[in-house]
């Protein structure tokens, strides 16, 4: 578990969330090598999907911006190209920043309106159950994490699209498909986790 | 000279034989010019045309070769005859490849250039060396900080007996009381143990060096070479003699007090960067208020510095020193959070690599500038990259990075008398440079702009006691083309009195200024100028007899090499002088000259150019380009191809300051349809290598106008202009451009009478 965050509930800038940052999200500790020249919202393919490129997110960190950044869609839209991180010039892990963020938004209960966040884990769920990404459940476990009348809505108003995929054989009925080891999938995914919880403080 | 006698050596190599006939050129010589020996080469500078000038001249056929080739600023070393005077007409950059090749017009500006080069030299003598008698060698430091220190030793380590002298009791200055030094040698990470104590000790040590402290400057009077100061200290005042001046005065911080704004005085817990510094030597930083070590620290770099309101300028060294002081507070601290809010981070060079430090010591840097700092220690941050302004709250101390103000003068010291006012007039005009799309600076008031407190040296000099300053009152002149000097010869500045620096770059601005102090007391043994006409033996002579007494020479001299003795009459004092001609351009009655460059020379150059009747529809325009910018932007040109109009004669002079009205409207009576100066640029930002000759031409050219006025010519027919050296490509049209708007006037009524 993640240090808590710290109480400065009082205050719009919170001077200690540098700190926190630094000390428990994956690659913090790089953060403070950040001089704000912009090569990882200039190097962004979808910069224009996010409320803020990287650059300005490290500043808001910087200021202590707490809500700001959890709230924010930039944790949530990186696609993880790691374009930023290969051409950062100070060597920032970027792309891990970004990902740890959006982790700890979920734990700290920031994701309530955020749909990415929805959509992030009904996509893990696929990954770690069939070690493949099967659009049809993978596309159901979302919408209906809004709810039955909502899912329904959502699925029906997509349904046209669903059958053309179907036809053009994007998209299959029946079982789905799995990888062959799914046993070694689930070992694998057990000892990152495993290493994740030793060395997640910090550091990247 | 007695017995001149001169000969015309052409040459034909590097094209120019291809664009002039030379032949014509040998024939002008030895016939219209009675030139008793003239004679062409295809290759002059090579060993055998040489050894054929050589031979003239050791057969004692020729003692003023004319070499009719490439420019005067190359081939001098070829062209040094030993008991001979060359004189250089320039053939190759400003004809042969500056216009069309085998035109008319260019073979008469080849002529022309000849017929010049003979004129020059029937006016032109070997200057004899004025030597002063006696000279001292000794090199006076005045300020015992890490500067000064280096300084002495530098100049000790040349050979030459130091006399340092030191205001406060005890050596070492400021940075005598930092605990550790921002790093200058590799891996230039981490703070530096400082090396002031050392420095001291070796000065102790050295038997070369005599330190005196608790001494200040009282009176300075004498020239290179001979400097008599009047030491004061406790005791009572010594005289000593001196060669050349060092000063190394220092600096001292802003005075945070005018930084209201920035919380100074409200908390006192906003401290300065210096008070910080005491904190770090003596015991760690503690909180004012209730003696806590804080925790979280903010920096607000810039504090009065870059800000039209405080000082202008940026003080270099206050980003370092934060950082430094900043891993010196996490170091002791590593769960101490330290915000610097910069505007921009200067860490050049090595300095980077300490801001990567202490980034990497997860000291917090935000880019923006504090707009106000609160009693309670709120810190208002205008954030530039997030576009709003933040609070910062919680914060347990505000350290300002106060800016350096130079001490060009001693603020313990009253005013001089007529003090204030000299230095008003002598530092340059208090004006911004203006720069296209930027709001316009607030032009500080006089009396803000000059520095408070008395003069350092007290100059018993006629332009006043104190060392010329800059806008900002640093003593320096243009700090890129002339850096240590003062405008006072053999007086050089180093260290942050000249511009804001940290400690190793003071050290080797105290090199610097040594060796200009070393090159100011040898070059005075020898009778010989320093910069820019190093080696220069001549001095100007003044014809007593027809001296009017007016003063001019006196007034006008850049470097107050010229006072006036008990009758009235100008005096020089030789080592002072920089052979620059101002005075020589000031004098009414003509009677300062120099050996080899006088009024009479020049009036006989222009004199000696051809001026084509008025039916020929050939205009000949006069330029008199100065031979330290001007004159290399034209050979340039020529070097370059740029085309050169081929109406133009071209005269090199020492300085804009030493044209003598004269020699304009000579021209005009003469036939020359317009006259071009062409100098360097004046003003606050000056590049005149004589400080203000080209300032003191643009006035005098102000009268000419009137002159010419009352001869019925135009106004225009004269302009002075500013040619940097960079200006090779602009120069060939600016001409074109004057000669366009003389053909505008048409020809010059007075030609033919």
């Amino acid at each position: 578990m993640t240090v808590a965050l710290p109480e400065q509930a009082t205050r719009k800038y919170d001077l200690g969330f540098a700190r926190w940052v630094r000390d428990n999200v994956n690659g913090g500790a790089k953060m403070s090598m950040c001089m704000q020249c912009g090569m990882c919202s200039g190097s962004c393919p979808i910069g224009t999907e996010m409320d803020q490129g990287p650059r300005k997110l490290f500043m808001m960190i910087r200021a202590g911006m707490k809500d700001e950044v959890f709230n924010s869609s930039t944790i949530w839209n990186c696609t993880s190209c790691y374009n930023c991180t290969v051409r950062c010039p100070r060597g920032v892990p970027v792309t891990y920043i970004i990902q740890d963020l959006a982790a700890k938004a979920v734990e700290f209960g920031y994701v309530k309106k955020v749909e990415n966040a929805r959509f992030a884990k009904a996509f893990w769920w696929s990954a770690k159950t069939f070690g493949r990404t099967d659009e049809r459940l993978m596309t159901a476990k979302y919408y209906f994490s809004f709810g039955l009348v909502e899912g329904m809505k959502r699925g029906l108003a997509n349904l046209k699209i669903a059958i053309g995929m179907v036809r053009t054989k994007r998209m299959h009925i029946g079982m789905p498909h799995k990888i062959k080891d799914t046993k070694g999938l689930q070992a694998i995914l057990a000892k990152a986790a495993e290493i994740d919880a030793r060395e997640s403080k910090g550091g990247a | 000279m007695t017995d001149r006698k001169p000969g015309v050596y052409i040459c034909k190599g590097c094209g120019i034989g291809e664009a002039v006939d030379t032949g014509a050129l040998e024939a002008l010589a030895s016939g219209d010019l009675k030139v008793p020996v003239g004679k062409q080469h295809d290759f002059l500078c090579g060993a055998e045309g040489v050894a054929t000038i050589e031979k003239d001249v050791a057969d004692g056929l020729v003692n003023q070769p004319i070499i009719a080739a490439c420019s005067q600023r190359v081939m001098t070393d070829q062209f040094n005859f030993d008991g001979a005077q060359t004189v250089r007409a320039n053939l190759r950059e400003w004809v042969a490849w500056a216009m069309p090749a085998g035109e008319e017009d260019t073979q008469m500006a080849a002529a022309d250039q000849v017929r010049m080069g003979v004129a020059q030299a029937s006016k032109m003598d070997v200057p004899e060396a004025r030597v002063e008698e006696g000279l001292n060698t000794r090199i006076l430091v005045v300020g015992g900080g890490s500067t000064g220190l280096n300084a002495a030793l530098e100049a000790a380590a040349t050979g030459h007996d130091v006399l340092l002298i030191e205001k406060t009791g005890k050596l070492g200055g400021w940075g005598a009381q930092w605990s550790k030094r921002m790093p200058h040698r590799p891996p230039y990470r981490d703070p530096q143990d400082n090396n002031v104590s050392s420095l001291i000790e070796a000065v102790q040590g050295n038997s070369a060096i005599t330190v005196m402290t608790d001494t200040t400057v009282a009176e300075t009077d004498g020239m290179p070479g001979r400097f008599n100061v009047k030491l004061a200290n406790g005791s009572g005042e010594k005289q000593e003699t001196v060669g050349a001046i060092v000063v190394a005065t220092g600096w001292r911080p802003y005075d945070a007090t005018k930084l209201g704004h920035l919380g100074y005085g409200a908390s006192p817990d906003v401290v300065t960067g210096v008070e910080l510094e005491g904190m770090l030597a003596n015991g760690g930083v503690k909180r004012k208020s209730d003696g806590a070590v804080p925790r979280t620290v903010a920096f607000a770099l810039c504090a009065g510095s870059r800000d039209p309101e405080h000082l202008p300028y940026c003080s270099s060294v206050c980003c370092g020193s934060s950082i430094k002081q900043a891993l010196q507070i996490v170091e002791a601290d590593p769960e101490a959070m330290v915000y610097i809010i910069f505007q921009e981070l200067r860490t050049p060079g090595t300095a980077e690599e300490f801001y990567r430090q202490a980034q990497e010591a997860g000291v917090i840097f935000m880019k923006g500038k504090v707009k106000s700092v609160g009693a309670d220690l709120t810190v208002t941050v205008d954030d530039e990259l997030l576009g709003q302004e933040i609070p910062m709250t919680g914060l347990d101390m505000v350290v300002l990075a106060t800016g350096r103000v130079p001490k060009a003068t001693d603020p313990d010291k009253p005013a001089a008398e007529g003090g204030e006012e000299q230095l008003a007039n002598d530092i340059n005009p208090v004006a911004p440079i203006a720069r296209a799309g930027e709001a316009e600076i607030a032009t500080p008031a006089w009396s803000e702009a000059v520095p408070e407190g008395g003069p350092i040296l007290n100059l018993q000099y006629r332009q006043g006691p104190h060392l010329p300053m800059l806008a900002d009152g640093f003593a320096d002149s243009h700090f890129i083309c002339f850096p240590y000097e003062t405008r006072r010869t053999g007086i050089y500045t180093c260290g942050p009195v000249r511009r804001p620096m940290d400690m190793a770059e003071s050290a080797e601005d105290a090199a610097g200024a040594v060796l200009k102090a070393v090159q100011a007391i040898r070059s005075a043994q020898g009778g010989m100028s320093l910069h820019p006409r190093v080696g220069d033996l001549s001095f100007p002579k003044f014809g007593l007899d027809i001296c009017t007494k007016c003063r001019r020479c006196t007034v006008e001299c850049p470097f107050g090499a010229i006072d006036e003795n008990e009758e009235g009459f100008p005096e020089l004092n030789a080592t002072r002088c920089r052979r620059c001609g101002t005075c020589m351009g000031a004098c009414p009655v003509r009677t300062i000259s120099f050996d080899n460059y006088n009024v009479q020379m020049v009036s006989e150059m222009i004199s000696a150019v051809e001026i084509p009747d008025e039916f020929s529809e050939k205009y000949r325009i006069l330029i008199l380009a100065c031979e330290n910018d001007a004159a290399p932007a034209l050979d340039m040109a020529g070097i370059n191809r740029h085309s050169l109009n081929a109406e133009i004669r071209l005269i090199p002079v020492r300085c804009l300051g030493s044209v003598n009205m004269l020699w304009i409207s000579d021209a005009f009576q003469r036939g020359y349809d317009g006259a071009m100066l062409m100098g360097c640029r004046s003003g606050d930002d000056y590049q005149c290598h004589f400080v203000k000759g080209s300032g003191i031409a643009e006035e005098r050219m102000a009268n000419v106008g009137q002159t010419l006025q009352s001869l019925m010519l135009e106004e225009g027919r004269v302009r002075s202009v500013e040619v940097s050296i960079a200006d090779s490509a602009k120069v060939g049209k600016m001409i074109d451009e004057f000669v366009e708007e003389i053909r505008g006037y048409g020809m010059n009524p007075f030609k033919g009478f």
